[in-house]
C-alpha cells in the first residue's frame, strides 16, 4: 500500500517548512503596510491558523522511533463487536464470515445489532446472519448512546479482556489478531488501531476523494502520532483492552465522535496505544455525496465539541506532545472558516477595492511562493505522493460542512450519530453545494465589476487568479456532488 | 533506439538549430547594433594587450572578447560576423540541453521538450544575436552541468577534471557563472548520499578552489588597474517584481510593461501547477530535480539579495546562467502530467511563447530595442557641419559612432574623454550649465540625443527646453529619443 510505504524525511527540510511559514506569517504581520484593518485581522488569524497547521503537520511527522514492545505468543481470549444499524445483510455477512475466519485462538464473534433501536426495517436480518454463522447477536431494545451505547450495552453483557470493534462493512484479514494482539503484551497498552481502507475507492468521485482524504490520515499523520503516543481510535479495525475501557466508563456516549473522546479519555489515565502501519481489514468508502457529507459533519461536529468541551490542553494526564497532536486534529476542522475567509477575500477586493495588505503583489508572491512550495513538496513527500487534487479538492470544498460543524458546536444544537451508508442513497445533491456555485457566481460578477473599476490591472489579475485557484479546487467536489449513478462495479475482496 | 526514431530525434534537433539560424540571420541579426555590442566591438577591434586592458576596466572577464576578437579577426570584423559567435553558442546550447536533459532524466521527450523551449525562447533568440558573452555563458553553464551530472551518476577523474576545466571557462565567461558553483555545492550537500563519489563535498571544494583560484591572476590585474570601471551603466536596486521579471523574461521574452503585469500577476496559479506537478504519480522524483531547482534558483537569488544588500547589479542576461536548468526543470514538470494533460501542458506554454515571441519581433515597444542606426540615419540626413550631436548617456556614443558617418560633430553631456584613463564622470548639476555652453555654444543647432537614462535625462533635458528654442523631438525605440534644438540665429556661412 503506496499510503503506508515508509518515507524518509530530511530534517532539514522539515526545518526549513516551519522557518519558512514563520518567516512568511513574520512578513505579514510586521512587515508588510497594512490596508483594510478588518480584512487585515481576518489574513492574520487565518495565517495563524495555516502557521498552527505546519507545525502541527511538522512535529506529527518529525523522524523519531518509539519502542514497542510485541510478543506474538500473547494470546488472551478476545470479543470481536461487529456495530450493526440496518446496513445490508450481504455486507454484514461477508464481514462476519470473515471475522470468524481470523487466525487465533480464543475468540468469539459478537454482532452487535441496532436495527431495532433505529427503526430499521431489515433489523432481524441481523439475528438471522448470527443464527447461520453460529454466532450470538445482541440485539438492543432501548435506545441511546448510538454507537457507543451500543458498545457498552454489549460490555455489560461479555467478559473477554479484550474488544475488538469492526464497522458492518469492514472485512477484517484472517491475521488481524496476530498482527494487533501482541502489543497488549505491555500492560499500559490500552488499545490498538489498524488503518481503514476503502476498498470501493475507484467506485465513483465520491469514494475516491473520501478515500483519498483518508490515506494522507492513515500514512503520515497516524504513523506520526503514533511515534508521541497519540493514535487515537477511528471506530473500526480496533481493539481495546476492556479494563482501560473501564476506567474511563466505556465508550464516551457524550460525543457523536465517540471514538476520538475515548481516545483521549483512555490517553489522559496514562494508557498507551499503538497504530499498526498494515492493512488488516478493508471497508467501503461513502458512495454518495449525502452519505459522505453526514460523514464529515459527523467527525467535524465531533471534534470541534472536544476542542469547545474536553479541550485537550486542560486535560493534565496527557503529555504536550499529546496534548499538541489531539488539539491539531481536532482544530483541523476550524479549517472551514480559514477557507471561507480566504476564498473571500478576492470577492471583496473585486466588489470593494479593498485588501488586507497594500504590499506589491510581486513582493507578496516573493515571500509567498517559497513557503508554499516547500509546504506542497513536504506534504506530497511524506505521503509518498498520494495526496492528490481530488483530496484537496474534498478538503477545501467541505468547508460549508465544517462551517455547519462549527456553528451547531457553538450554539450546541443537538446533532444525532448518522451511521455511514453502506449503499448509495439515490438522488440529486446538487443543493449540498449550492454555497460553491454561488461564490463562482459572485466571482464572474466580481471581475466584470472590478475590470469596469480599474481596468486588468496587477492587483486586479492576482485576485483573478486567486478566485480561480478556488473555482478550480471547488471544481470535482460540485462534480462529485451532481455525479450520476455509475453501474456498480464488482469490488475483489 | 531504434535507428529510425534516433533519426527522428536527430531531425528534430536540426529542426530546432534550423529555426534558431534562421531567425537570427532573417530578424534578430538585421537589427541595429545595440550599446553593449557597440562596447564589444570598441574592446575586440583593437590588439590584444589593448583590448585585455579595456575589459579589465569594465565589468567583464576576458574569455568572450578574445575569441570574438579572433573570430573578427578569421572571419571579419562586422558586427553581422560579430553576431554570428552568438548563434554557434545558441546553436550549441539547443543541442546540449536535449543531451543533458535526457541524460539526467533518462528520457528523450523531455530532452526534446527543453531543447525545444530554448529553441523558441525569445530571450534566447535575442541574446543568439547580440555580440556579448550571454549565449556563451548558457552554453558553458549546460556543458558545465553535464560533468556535474556525470559526477553524480559515476566518480572518475576524467569529470572532475572537465568539471574543473568548463568552470574555468565559465568563470572566465562571467563573474555571475560562480553563482552555478554554489549552487552545485549546496546540491551537493543536499544529495550527499547520492552522490557516487565517496567524498564528493571535500573534491567539489578542491576542484572549485582550483577554478577559483585560476581567477586570480586576473582579479589581481583589475585590481593593479583600480577596478576602475569604465562603462559600468548605474543600476538600480531590484524589486520583487525585477526577479519574477526575470523568470518571465527568460521563458516569454522582453514584453512590454501591460504583457508583463498580465504574466506576473498571474502567479497564484503556479501553486496549482505545483500541487499538480506533485501529486499522486509513478513516477518517482530523481535526485537531479534538486540540481536542477537549485540551478535555476539560487543564482538568481543570490543575485536579487547581493544587489538588494550590498550593491546593485542585478540584470537578467547576466543571469542567463540559469535559463537551461529552469527549461529542463519545467520540461520534467510537464512529463510529470498524466499523459493528456501533459500533451495539454506543452502545446499551450509552446503556442504563448510563440505567440509572445512574435510580440517581441514586431512590437516597436518592446523594451530592450535600441535602434541607433535609425536614429543615425536621421542624424546624417539632418544634421550637418554646422550642428552638434549631444549625447546622454556618454557610453551611448560608442553605437552612435559605429554608423554615424555625418560632418556634425558627436560629444557627450557629462563630457567624457574616453581614452583617457577613469570611470565615465558622474553626473553634476551644478556643472551643467558650464558643460552644455561648452558643447553647443558655438554651433547652429544641437541635437540630443538621450538613451539609458543614468538618472539625470530629464534634467538636462529641461537645462535645454529652459535655454534653448526646441525645434522638434522624435522617438526611435523605448527610451531613445532625439530632440533639436536652435542655439544660434545668426546666418550660416557657406564657404564656396
Amino acid at each position: 500500500m503506496e499510503f503506508l510505504k515508509s518515507v524518509q524525511v530530511s530534517r532539514l527540510l522539515l526545518l526549513l517548512n516551519v522557518t519558512l511559514s514563520i518567516a512568511y506569517f513574520v512578513c505579514v504581520v510586521w512587515l508588510f503596510p497594512i490596508g483594510n484593518p478588518i480584512l487585515f485581522a481576518f489574513l492574520v488569524a487565518s495565517e495563524i491558523f495555516h502557521v498552527w497547521q505546519v507545525i502541527g503537520y511538522i512535529h506529527t511527522i518529525w523522524p523519531r522511533k518509539r519502542k514497542r514492545s510485541f510478543d506474538a505468543r500473547f494470546q488472551p481470549h478476545v470479543a470481536v463487536f461487529i456495530t450493526v444499524c440496518g446496513e445490508p445483510a450481504d455486507i454484514i455477512e461477508a464481514t462476519v464470515i470473515a471475522a470468524k475466519a481470523m487466525r487465533y485462538p480464543h475468540f468469539s464473534v459478537y454482532l452487535l445489532n441496532d436495527g431495532k433501536v433505529a427503526n430499521r426495517k431489515n433489523w432481524q436480518e441481523a439475528e438471522i446472519i448470527a443464527q447461520r454463522q453460529g454466532i450470538r447477536c445482541i440485539t438492543r431494545t432501548e435506545p441511546g448512546g448510538a454507537k457507543a451505547g451500543n458498545i457498552n450495552h454489549t460490555l455489560r453483557l461479555t467478559v473477554e479482556p479484550y474488544i475488538v470493534v469492526f464497522d458492518a462493512d469492514h472485512i477484517p484479514k484472517p491475521e488481524f489478531l496476530i498482527e494487533t494482539m501482541g502489543y497488549f503484551v505491555d500492560e499500559k497498552m490500552g488499545f490498538v488501531q489498524s488503518p481503514q481502507y476503502y476498498k470501493n475507492y475507484e467506485l465513483n468521485q465520491v469514494a475516491g476523494g473520501s478515500w483519498e482524504q483518508q490515506a494522507l490520515f492513515f500514512g503520515p499523520l497516524l504513523k506520526g502520532k503514533d511515534t508521541v503516543n497519540a493514535t487515537f481510535m477511528c471506530g473500526t479495525n480496533m481493539v481495546i483492552r476492556r479494563s482501560a475501557l473501564d476506567e474511563v466508563g466505556g465508550m464516551s456516549e457524550q460525543s457523536i465522535a465517540e471514538d476520538f473522546l475515548t481516545s483521549l479519555l483512555i490517553h489522559n489515565k496514562k494508557w498507551k496505544s499503538t497504530y499498526v502501519d498494515k492493512v488488516l481489514a478493508e471497508g467501503l468508502a461513502p458512495e454518495d455525496f449525502l452519505s459522505y457529507y453526514k460523514q464529515q459533519f459527523r467527525w467535524a461536529r465531533g471534534s470541534l465539541e472536544i476542542l469547545f468541551a474536553y479541550n485537550p490542553l486542560f486535560q493534565r494526564g496527557l503529555t504536550w506532545a499529546q496534548r499538541l497532536q489531539y488539539i491539531a486534529s481536532a482544530s483541523f476542522y476550524l479549517s472551514g472558516l480559514v477557507v471561507l475567509l480566504n476564498a473571500l477575500l478576492p470577492l471583496v477586493y473585486f466588489f470593494g477595492a479593498v485588501k488586507p495588505l497594500t504590499i506589491n503583489t510581486m513582493t507578496l508572491a516573493l515571500i509567498f511562493l517559497p513557503y508554499i512550495f516547500v509546504v506542497l513538496y513536504t506534504l506530497q513527500h511524506t505521503s509518498n505522493f498520494t495526496y492528490t487534487f481530488r483530496a484537496l479538492s474534498f478538503s477545501l470544498g467541505s468547508f460549508t460542512i465544517y462551517l455547519k460543524a462549527l456553528w451547531f458546536t457553538i450554539i450546541r444544537h443537538k446533532s444525532g450519530f448518522a451511521v455511514t451508508s453502506k449503499k448509495r442513497v439515490s438522488g440529486n445533491h446538487g443543493r449540498l453545494v449550492t454555497p460553491h456555485l454561488v461564490y463562482i457566481g459572485l466571482v464572474v460578477a466580481g471581475i466584470a465589476w472590478g475590470v469596469m473599476r480599474e481596468g486588468w490591472s496587477a492587483s486586479m489579475l492576482s485576485n483573478i487568479a486567486w478566485a480561480f485557484i478556488y473555482i478550480a479546487a471547488f471544481s470535482p467536489f460540485i462534480a462529485a456532488a451532481f455525479e450520476r449513478e455509475r453501474k456498480p462495479v464488482e469490488v475483489l475482496a | 533506439m531504434s535507428p529510425w526514431k534516433r533519426g527522428i530525434v536527430y531531425a528534430l534537433l536540426a529542426l530546432m538549430a534550423g529555426f534558431a539560424v534562421f531567425f537570427s540571420l532573417t530578424v534578430f541579426s538585421q537589427t541595429s547594433l545595440r550599446l553593449d555590442e557597440a562596447q564589444s566591438l570598441f574592446q575586440t577591434n583593437r590588439d590584444l594587450g589593448g583590448m585585455v586592458h579595456l575589459i579589465a576596466q569594465d565589468v567583464h572577464v576576458p574569455f568572450y572578447h578574445t575569441l570574438l576578437h579572433f573570430w573578427q579577426l578569421i572571419f571579419g570584423a562586422d558586427i553581422f560576423t560579430a553576431r554570428m559567435l552568438s548563434l554557434v553558442f545558441f546553436a550549441g546550447t539547443i543541442l546540449l540541453t536535449y543531451y543533458l536533459a535526457t541524460y539526467a532524466f533518462g528520457r528523450r521527450s523531455i530532452g526534446l521538450f527543453a531543447a525545444l523551449l530554448v529553441t523558441i525562447s525569445p530571450f534566447m533568440n535575442w541574446y543568439g544575436s547580440e555580440a556579448r558573452m550571454y549565449t556563451m555563458l548558457s552554453f558553458m553553464a549546460v556543458l558545465h552541468a553535464i560533468f556535474y551530472i556525470k559526477i553524480l551518476r559515476a566518480s572518475s577523474t576524467s569529470s572532475w577534471i572537465l568539471w574543473t576545466v568548463t568552470a574555468i571557462l565559465g568563470l572566465y565567461t562571467h563573474y555571475f557563472f560562480v553563482f552555478v558553483l554554489l549552487a552545485e555545492l549546496v546540491a551537493m550537500v543536499l544529495l550527499k548520499r547520492h552522490f557516487a563519489d565517496r567524498k564528493p563535498i571535500r573534491n567539489i571544494i578542491i576542484a572549485g578552489a582550483i577554478a577559483g583560484l585560476s581567477l586570480v591572476p586576473w582579479l589581481l590585474y583589475v585590481y593593479s588597474l583600480g577596478f576602475a570601471s569604465n562603462t559600468q551603466p548605474a543600476l538600480s536596486e531590484p524589486s520583487a517584481g525585477d526577479l519574477f521579471d526575470t523568470y518571465a523574461q527568460f521563458i516569454f521574452g522582453f514584453q512590454t510593461s501591460s504583457i508583463n503585469t498580465v504574466i506576473i500577476s498571474m502567479w497564484p496559479v503556479a501553486v496549482l501547477l505545483a500541487f499538480f506537478t506533485l501529486q499522486k504519480s509513478n513516477k518517482k522524483i530523481p535526485p537531479e530535480t534538486t540540481v536542477f531547482v537549485l540551478l535555476a534558483t539560487l543564482p538568481v537569488l543570490c543575485a536579487f539579495l547581493i544587489s538588494v544588500t550590498i550593491r546593485p547589479f542585478y540584470l537578467s542576461r547576466y543571469l542567463i546562467v540559469a535559463l537551461p536548468a529552469l527549461f529542463i526543470f519545467i520540461a520534467w514538470l510537464a512529463s510529470r502530467y498524466r499523459k493528456r494533460v501533459a500533451l495539454l501542458v506543452r502545446i499551450g506554454l509552446v503556442a504563448m511563447v510563440g505567440v509572445l515571441f512574435v510580440i517581441q519581433v514586431t512590437s516597436p515597444n518592446t523594451p530592450v530595442k535600441e535602434d541607433y542606426r535609425e536614429t543615425v540615419e536621421y542624424l546624417t540626413e539632418n544634421a550637418d557641419s554646422s550642428d552638434v550631436i549631444v549625447l546622454a548617456a556618454p557610453f551611448t556614443i560608442y553605437p552612435v559612432e559605429y554608423y554615424y558617418k555625418g560632418t556634425a560633430k558627436l560629444t557627450t553631456q557629462p563630457i567624457w574623454d574616453r581614452f583617457s584613463a577613469g570611470s565615465v564622470p558622474a553626473f553634476d548639476e551644478a556643472t551643467v550649465k558650464q558643460q552644455t555652453e561648452a558643447n553647443v555654444s558655438s554651433y547652429q543647432k544641437a541635437w540630443l540625443v538621450l538613451s539609458y537614462d543614468q538618472g539625470y535625462n530629464d534634467k538636462l533635458k529641461k537645462y535645454y527646453d529652459d535655454h534653448y528654442q526646441k525645434l522638434g523631438e522624435r522617438k526611435f525605440s523605448p527610451g531613445l529619443v532625439v530632440y533639436e534644438y536652435q542655439i544660434r540665429y545668426d546666418p550660416k556661412v557657406t564657404i564656396e
